[in-house]
C-alpha cells in the first residue's frame, strides 16, 4: 500500500509540468502581451481592423495621429504628415520601425495588468511638427534624411526620410516609381550609406589618439597623389597643409596618407569604438541597421578607407550618435523619440578627444564653410560628398551646434545630390534655424 | 418617457457596478479558490486504523489500510525488522465486509495460529496469532466499537475554514458574472439570469443535503462549481439563447456525481462490474468509430438529431474506473497485461477516431496508472515504445494532426491560416489584463471552437488573467488535495483512481491552455468543466466521484462509508449521520462468502504460488 501511495507523487509531476507552462506563458504574456493585444482582430481596440482609440502628439501637442470611433485621421497639416511619415507610420504597418508598428500597444494603451483600456493611450513624442515640416521642405524633392536630436536630452526633434507619401491619402503611387524608391524605409534608422569625407572625423581621431606628432605633421597635396599604388585624388590643389587644414578643406590627399599610416585594421577599430559598425535600438525597440568599415589590408585601400570610400557604409542614426558624443564631452546620451523616456548614456571617447574633434569641427565652419552662412549659430560640422561610382554622390552635412538653449547635433544626408557643402549644409541651416527659432532663441 | 429615465439611470448605475464588479469579481474568485487550498492544506489528514499486530516487548504495529503488505523493506507498510522476515513477506488484506486474510507474498514461511499459510491464504481474525519467519505477533481486530471510540481523535473538515462562508463567496462570484453578462451581453436576458439561478440553487441544494447528513469536506464540489460557473458565463457569451440546455446538463452532472460517490462508498459493488466497464469502453468507442461522421477529421461525435455526444468523455469514466485495481491485484502480471491491452485498444480506436489529443490523454493516463500499478519501469518502458510507434503512425495517417505540428511555435507566422485561432486567443487573452474586459464583454468567444479548446483565452479575455490563473490553480489543489489523501487511503483503488483522475485532468489543462496559447501543439482538448460541452461536463463531474473518494478525512466525503455510528459509542460526535446506506453493520462472523463473493476467483485474488 506504502508504495502505491508514494507513485501518487506521479501526479505531481504532471502539476509541475503545468506550473511550467504557466512560467512559460506568464514570461511570453510579459515580453510579448502588447504585440498580441494589438493585433489587429483585437476588436477590443479595433472597428473591422482599423484602430479605435489612441493619439499621438508631437512635443507641442500637436496631432499626428488619433483613433477615434469611426475614422482614423493623421494631422492636419499634409506637410506635417508627410515629414513624420516615418516616425509615427501608418495603420497598416507599411513602415516597420515606426511608433505605430513598434509602439501600437502603448498607443492602445495596453499594459500587463490592464489589458487593454476604453481610453486609448495619449503618446507624446520628442519630435516637432514645425521642425520636421521645415526639414522636409528643405530636402526639396531629394531622397534623404535629416536628424536632429538634443545632446544634453536625448529628445529627438526630427527624423525626416524622404521620399514619403501622405498617409491620410494612401498608398496611391506604383511602388517600383523610382522616385519613391525606398518610401517605405525610415532611411534615418534603417540604412547605410557611403559616408565620403564625414568619416575624416573618425580617421582624425584615431590620428589624434595615436600620432604624438599629430599637430607637427604636414602633407603636400598637389591635386593627387599615388598612395599604396593607388591614385587617390583631391578636390582642389591644396598644397602643404597640417591636418587640421586637411579636415577643413577636406583634403584626400592629406587624408589618404594617414590612412596609410594609420593602418586599415586601426581606422576600423576606431568606427567600432564610436558605434558606427553596431546595430543600436532606439528606444530599446526600434531597431537600427549596423554600418559597416571592413579593414582595409593594403595601403591603398586604407587611404580610401580613411577619407569614407572603400567600403564604409554608415547608418545615419549612428552617425548622430558619434556627433552628440562629440558635442557633449565624448558620452553620448542616447536618442529618444518618446517623450519624458530617457535610454541612458555611454561614453564613445574620452573628454579631452571630443574636445579637440569639436575644436577642429569649429574651425571647419570658421576657415572654410564661412559662418555667414550660418547666422547665429555656433556650429561645429563636417561636409561629405561621398562618391556612389556612378558619377553622382551623396550630400553629407553633419556636426552640432552649441547655443544655449539649443544643443543640438544633426546629420543631414541627401541621397546622389550633389556635395555636402552645396546641398546638405543649406538643407543643414535652414533645419537648424528652425529649431533654434522655435526653441526661444 | 418617465420610463425611459428609469431605464436610462438603471442603464447607467449597472453600467458603473459592472466596471467595478470588473475588479471584484477575480479577486472572490482567488478568495474561493485560496480558501479551499488553505483548507486542503491544513486539515489534518489523519490515516484510520483497522487493526494491530502486537509484538513480543509489545511493539504495537498498526494497520492503517485495508491491503498492508509485510515484511522487512522499509517501504512496506508494517514493517518487521528481523533477519528471518522476507523484504516483502506477506500481505494482510480486509475485505469491504471487514474480515481479513493473510497471503503469503515471498520465500518466506507464514502461520496463523501455528498452521502454515496455503497458497490460497488464509483467514485471520481477532486474538490470532500470526508468525512471520522467526516472529510473532498477536492480531488485534477492532470492533466498530473501538473505531468509533478511535473517531474522536480523527478531526473533521471545515472548522477552519467554513464550506459554507466559501459558498457564500461563490454565490457572490455568480451575482458579480450575472451582472457583467446582464450589463455588457446584449444577447443576455432571462435565459441566462435563470441559468445562473438554477445553478446557486442546485449547488446549494446539493451543500444543504449534504451537510446534513454530516459531511463537512467540500473543497472538491467547490472547485468543481467554481471551474463549472466560469464555463456557465463562458457558455453565456457564446450562446445566450441556449442556456436551457446547459443548465440541464449542469443538474444531470451534478446528479450523477452524487450517484458515483455513492456507488463507490462499496468496493465490492464497484469491483462487482469492473469487467463490464471494460468492455462498455471499448465496445463505445468501437461503435463511434463506426457511425461517427467525420468533422474536422475527427470522427468523435454521435448524433442524435440536434443532439449531440462526445463518447470518448464518458470512456474516461469508464477507463479509470476499469483500470484502478486493489492491491491484490496488482501481484499479478497477468492482470497488468491484460490491462495494457486495454489501453492500447482505447488509444488505437481513439487514433482511428483521429481524436489525437483525447489519444494523448488516455496515454498519459495510462501511464500513470500502469506506472502506480507495477512501478516496474520496463513495463512503462516497454508501454512508451509502442505508443511512440503509434503516435508516428497517427502523425503520418492524419494530415491534419501533422499540420498542427507543423504550425506549432509559428502561429504569428499564419495569422490567416493553420494560426488563425491562436493568434486571436492570445491576443484576446493578453487584451484582458489581469482583470478581464467583462463576462459578456469579449470578441473572441465568436471564433470557431473558442468556448471549448480556447476557453482559457475566453476566460482571461473576459474575467482576467487572475480568474484564469484560478482555474488552473483548482485542478492543481486538487491534484495536491488526492497526493496528500493517498497516505490514508484504505484500498489502493482509490489512490490509483484519484490519482489517475487528476491525471487525466491536468494533462487536459496542460494540452488545451498550453495549445491554445502556441507553447504546445493544438490539439483541440477540453479544459475540466471549464470547456462548453456536456459529454465533457458529465464525465468531469462523474471523475470527481474519485476525488470524493479518495478524501479520507474524518467525516469529509459520502463517497467514503464511516464506521458504523453505536448509540454507546464514546465521543462520536452526533451529527445525524444517517447510517441507513452502510451494509457493514450486521457482521455475522462467518467469513466473507454468503453471497458469492470471491469465491469464483474473477475477481482475481491472488494467492500467490497456486494456480501454477
Amino acid at each position: 500500500m506504502k508504495k502505491v501511495t508514494k507513485r501518487a507523487f506521479a501526479v505531481l509531476l504532471l502539476a509541475a509540468l503545468v506550473v511550467a507552462g504557466m512560467g512559460v506563458y506568464l514570461f511570453r504574456l510579459v515580453t510579448d502581451g502588447g504585440d498580441w493585444a494589438a493585433f489587429y482582430a483585437n476588436d477590443s481596440v479595433y472597428t473591422n481592423g482599423v484602430l479605435n482609440r489612441g493619439s499621438v502628439t508631437d512635443r507641442n501637442g500637436v496631432v499626428l495621429a488619433s483613433a477615434g470611433e469611426d475614422a482614423f485621421h493623421y494631422a492636419d497639416d499634409s506637410t506635417v504628415r508627410r515629414a513624420c511619415l516615418h516616425v509615427v507610420g501608418d495603420l497598416d504597418g507599411n513602415i516597420g520601425t515606426s511608433v505605430l508598428s513598434i509602439f501600437r500597444d502603448r498607443f492602445i494603451d495596453y499594459s500587463f495588468f490592464t489589458g487593454t483600456t476604453t481610453k486609448g493611450g495619449a503618446m507624446k513624442l520628442t519630435v516637432d511638427a514645425e521642425v520636421s515640416a521645415a526639414a522636409y521642405d528643405a530636402l526639396n524633392g531629394h531622397r534623404g534624411t535629416v536628424l536632429v536630436y538634443n545632446y544634453r536630452t536625448g529628445e529627438v526633434l526630427c527624423m525626416v526620410s524622404t521620399p514619403g507619401w501622405d498617409p491620410e491619402q494612401g498608398i496611391t503611387f506604383d511602388v517600383s516609381d523610382p522616385a519613391y524608391e525606398g518610401a517605405f524605409i525610415n532611411r534615418a534608422v534603417s540604412s547605410t550609406f557611403t559616408p565620403g569625407s564625414v568619416f575624416k572625423l573618425v580617421t582624425v581621431a584615431a590620428a589624434l589618439e595615436t600620432m604624438p606628432d599629430f599637430w607637427q605633421k604636414t602633407y603636400t597635396c598637389e591635386g593627387s597623389d599615388i598612395i599604396g599604388g593607388q591614385k587617390i585624388n583631391c578636390a582642389g590643389h591644396h598644397g602643404t597643409l597640417t591636418v587640421e587644414q586637411g579636415l577643413a578643406c577636406s583634403c584626400n590627399v592629406v587624408f589618404g596618407h594617414l590612412g596609410a599610416e594609420l593602418g586599415g585594421a586601426l581606422i576600423s577599430q576606431y568606427a567600432e569604438k564610436f558605434g558606427l559598425t553596431t546595430a543600436h535600438a532606439l528606444n530599446a525597440d526600434i531597431p537600427t541597421a549596423a554600418g559597416s568599415v571592413p579593414a582595409a589590408e593594403n595601403a591603398g585601400d586604407a587611404a580610401w578607407e580613411a577619407i569614407g570610400q572603400y567600403r564604409d557604409l554608415v547608418n545615419p542614426y549612428a552617425f548622430l550618435r558619434f556627433m552628440g558624443a562629440i558635442a557633449n564631452g565624448g558620452k553620448v546620451v542616447e536618442p529618444s523619440i518618446l517623450y519624458g523616456k530617457s535610454n541612458g548614456s555611454e561614453q564613445l571617447m574620452s573628454a579631452a578627444t571630443a574636445q579637440t574633434l569639436s575644436e577642429l569641427m569649429s574651425y571647419n565652419v570658421q576657415y572654410e564653410y564661412g559662418p555667414s552662412n550660418y547666422p547665429g549659430l555656433d556650429l561645429h560640422a563636417k561636409t561629405g560628398t561621398a562618391e556612389v561610382g556612378d558619377g553622382t554622390s551623396h550630400a553629407w552635412f553633419a556636426g552640432f551646434i552649441t547655443n544655449e538653449n539649443a544643443p543640438y547635433a544633426f546629420v543631414v544626408m541627401a541621397e546622389r545630390a550633389g556635395s555636402g557643402y552645396g546641398v546638405a549644409a543649406p538643407i543643414a541651416n535652414t533645419v537648424l534655424q528652425k529649431a533654434v527659432s522655435v526653441s526661444g532663441n | 418617457m418617465q420610463l425611459d429615465i428609469v431605464t436610462l439611470i438603471f442603464g447607467q448605475a449597472s453600467g458603473t457596478l459592472a466596471n467595478i464588479s470588473r475588479y471584484i469579481l477575480p479577486l472572490v474568485g482567488l478568495a474561493i479558490v485560496t480558501r479551499c487550498v488553505r483548507s486542503m492544506l491544513r486539515e489534518r489528514y489523519e490515516p484510520e486504523t483497522w487493526a494491530y499486530l502486537y509484538l513480543a516487548g509489545n511493539v504495537m504495529i498498526p494497520l492503517r489500510h485495508w491491503e498492508c503488505i509485510l515484511g522487512r523493506a522499509r517501504s512496506v507498510d508494517g514493517q518487521v525488522d528481523d533477519p528471518s522476515v522476507e523484504r516483502m513477506h506477506a500481505c494482510l488484506i480486509r475485505s469491504p465486509r471487514g474480515d481479513w486474510t493473510v497471503y503469503n507474498l515471498g520465500r518466506g514461511e507464514t502461520y496463523v495460529n501455528g498452521e502454515p499459510v496455503q497458497p490460497g491464504g488464509a483467514a485471520i481474525q481477532d486474538a490470532d496469532v500470526l508468525t512471520l519467519g522467526q516472529v510473532s505477533a498477536r492480531f488485534v481486530d477492532l470492533t466498530e466499537e473501538e473505531r468509533s471510540a478511535l473517531l474522536k481523535y480523527r478531526h473533521a473538515p471545515g472548522r477552519r475554514v467554513r464550506p459554507g462562508v466559501t459558498m457564500l463567496l461563490l454565490t457572490v462570484f455568480q451575482i458579480l458574472l450575472l451582472l457583467q453578462q446582464l450589463t455588457y451581453n446584449p444577447g443576455a436576458g432571462i435565459g441566462v439570469a435563470m441559468a445562473f439561478g438554477i445553478l446557486a440553487t442546485a449547488q446549494w441544494s446539493y451543500f444543504a443535503v449534504v451537510r446534513i447528513t454530516g459531511q463537512t469536506g467540500f473543497e472538491p464540489e467547490i472547485l468543481a462549481l467554481f471551474l463549472s460557473t466560469v464555463g456557465m458565463s463562458v457558455a453565456a457569451s457564446k450562446t445566450p439563447d441556449d442556456m436551457l440546455k446547459y443548465i440541464i446538463l449542469f443538474v444531470v452532472s451534478l446528479g450523477l456525481f452524487v450517484f458515483m460517490c455513492l456507488w463507490i462508498r462499496d468496493l465490492k459493488r464497484v469491483k462487482s462490474v469492473r469487467l463490464y466497464a471494460f468492455f462498455a469502453a471499448v465496445i463505445l468507442l468501437a461503435v463511434t468509430l463506426v457511425l461517427a461522421p467525420e468533422r474536422n477529421g475527427a470522427r468523435s461525435w454521435l448524433e442524435f438529431g440536434s443532439f449531440t455526444i462526445q463518447p470518448s468523455e464518458f470512456v474516461k469514466v469508464l477507463y479509470i474506473y476499469a483500470g484502478a485495481a486493489t492491491l491484490d491485484r496488482l501481484f499479478v502480471n497477468r492482470n497488468l497485461i491484460f490491462y495494457i491491452g486495454f489501453s492500447a485498444a482505447c488509444v488505437g480506436l481513439l487514433a482511428l477516431m483521429g481524436d489525437f489529443g483525447t489519444a494523448l490523454v488516455f496515454f498519459v493516463t495510462f501511464l500513470v496508472i500502469s506506472f502506480m500499478r507495477s512501478g516496474n519501469f520496463a513495463t512503462v518502458f516497454l508501454a512508451v515504445a509502442g505508443a511512440v510507434l503509434g503516435v508516428m503512425l497517427v502523425v503520418t495517417v492524419k494530415p491534419h494532426v501533422v499540420a498542427r505540428f507543423e504550425t506549432w511555435g509559428h502561429v504569428w507566422e499564419d495569422i490567416y491560416g493553420a494560426g488563425y485561432q491562436q493568434v486571436r486567443a492570445m491576443s484576446a487573452a493578453a487584451s484582458g489584463g489581469l482583470f478581464g474586459q467583462g463576462a459578456g464583454n469579449g470578441w473572441l468567444v465568436d471564433i470557431y471552437a473558442a468556448e471549448t479548446d480556447m476557453v482559457f483565452a475566453v476566460i482571461c479575455e473576459e474575467m482576467g488573467l487572475i480568474t484564469g490563473l484560478c482555474c488552473v490553480g483548482s485542478l492543481l489543489a486538487l491534484a495536491g488535495f488526492v497526493v496528500k489523501n493517498a497516505s490514508s487511503g484504505r484500498s489502493s483503488y482509490f489512490v490509483i483512481a484519484g490519482a489517475a483522475t487528476m491525471s487525466m485532468m491536468l494533462v487536459q489543462v496542460i494540452l488545451n491552455v498550453y495549445g491554445t496559447m502556441d507553447i504546445l501543439p493544438f490539439t483541440g482538448v477540453t479544459f475540466p468543466f471549464a470547456s462548453v460541452g456536456g459529454s465533457s461536463l458529465i464525465a468531469c463531474w462523474m471523475l470527481l466521484a474519485f476525488v470524493k473518494g479518495a478524501d479520507m478525512r474524518a467525516n469529509a466525503s459520502f463517497a467514503v462509508k464511516r464506521p458504523e455510528r453505536f448509540s454507546g459509542g464514546v465521543g462520536v460526535d452526533d451529527d445525524g449521520y444517517d447510517a441507513g446506506g452502510y451494509e457493514g453493520g450486521h457482521y455475522d462472523g462467518d467469513g466473507y462468502d454468503d453471497d458469492g463473493y470471491d469465491g469464483d476467483g474473477y475477481d482475481g485474488y491472488y494467492y500467490p504460488g497456486g494456480r501454477g
